[in-house]
């Protein structure tokens, strides 16, 4: 291990350091200064908005619509079993 | 002897299907859109109350309806009568486990939160679980009988005397036990602590879940059908 020289060292610790009430995980970091390289696009100030429950919204949403589809496309193939076996299975056979 | 073919009016069913889901969508945006009152603890877990509750009402409703196909076999209805029976307490099984899994996540981080507490043995937790256990033995018992109408019989009489012990198992005695659970011994149920607001969503919700049952239900009933008609067995 190379030893750093102590001010730089010193540098380091203060750049993980944050203000007293923040955390590094706040979406408001100080630490992270000039990291947001625009202002927040029209799609990020809706899904940061509210404690970012939007983006909640979206992922509920889009596990939704692929259960509904996979619902559709098990009901399309029922359908093709249930006529491939009307056609196959004469009435009369039927054990109900 | 009813055709299989006709075992479910597929037009009916395609209609409803349609409709649970658009009204299962808007429920699901009204769920997350709309202001609700800022509670201690519960805080944004409250709108868990339009997703976890529902999950138990439909596994009521879905008892209901199989016990009252278990009866229909009873009174000498045809093997239909017991693949409906079957598939709605598949189906309601699969809500009740939902519901189980929603409430450890929920209570989680309410009641336990800042423990490592993840199950507790409360009584209404307890209860739930043993009522998904009496299903369990119920497909257990099923799968023991080979011969499709004697199955059919045994397994109607079985599920008659389970689908009594829910009311007691799921509204009765966790009612008379402490409970961290709302509606327990000194802790408010639902009708007199909840906003308008939420009950806007809730009701919805709740019709919606039992819709997305029969949705479910019916299209393994079809699936059943098709399997009677080819192989002389109904299980699935």
């Amino acid at each position: 291990m190379t030893l750093l020289p102590q001010d730089t060292l010193q540098q380091a610790v203060d750049s993980l350091r944050t203000p007293a009430g923040t955390t590094a995980y706040d979406s408001i970091w100080p630490g992270a200064a000039g990291i947001p390289t625009q202002a927040p696009s029209a799609l990020e100030r809706v899904m940061l908005a509210d404690d970012k429950i939007f983006v909640v919204l979206v992922v509920v949403l889009l596990i939704w619509i692929g259960i509904s589809i996979f619902l559709l496309r098990t009901d399309r193939k029922l359908d093709a079993l249930e006529r491939a076996v009307a056609e196959r299975i004469p009435e009369d056979d039927d054990a109900l | 002897m009813k055709p299989t073919a006709r075992a479910v009016d597929v037009r009916r069913y395609r209609i409803v299907r349609n409709v649970v889901l658009a009204w299962l969508t808007a429920m699901i945006l009204a769920a997350f859109l709309l202001d609700i009152p800022k509670i201690n603890i519960l805080e944004h877990t409250a709108r868990n109350l339009y997703f976890h509750v529902p999950m138990w009402f439909t596994m009521m409703a879905a008892v209901f309806v199989s016990a009252a196909h278990s009866i229909q076999v009873l009174r000498g209805g045809s093997l239909l009568s017991d693949i409906r029976a079957l598939q709605a307490a598949r189906v309601g099984t699969a809500f009740g486990l939902m519901g189980l899994v929603t409430g450890i996540w929920w209570s989680k981080f309410t009641w336990y939160v800042g423990t490592d507490v993840w199950w507790n043995f409360d009584p209404r937790q307890t209860m739930a679980a043993l009522q998904l256990l009496i299903y369990g033995a119920y497909f257990v018992l099923r799968s023991a009988v080979d011969e499709p109408v004697r199955r059919a019989r045994v397994a109607a009489v079985y599920n008659i005397f389970a689908a009594v012990t829910v009311p007691f198992l799921l509204y009765v005695l966790p009612r008379q036990l402490q409970s961290l659970h709302p509606g327990a011994d000194g802790n408010p149920a639902f009708s007199e602590i909840t906003a308008p607001v939420m009950r806007l969503v809730f009701y919805p919700a709740v019709i919606g879940f039992i819709g997305l049952f029969w949705v479910l239900y019916t299209q393994r009933v079809r699936l059943a059908a098709a399997k009677l008609r080819v192989t002389q067995d109904p299980e699935l």
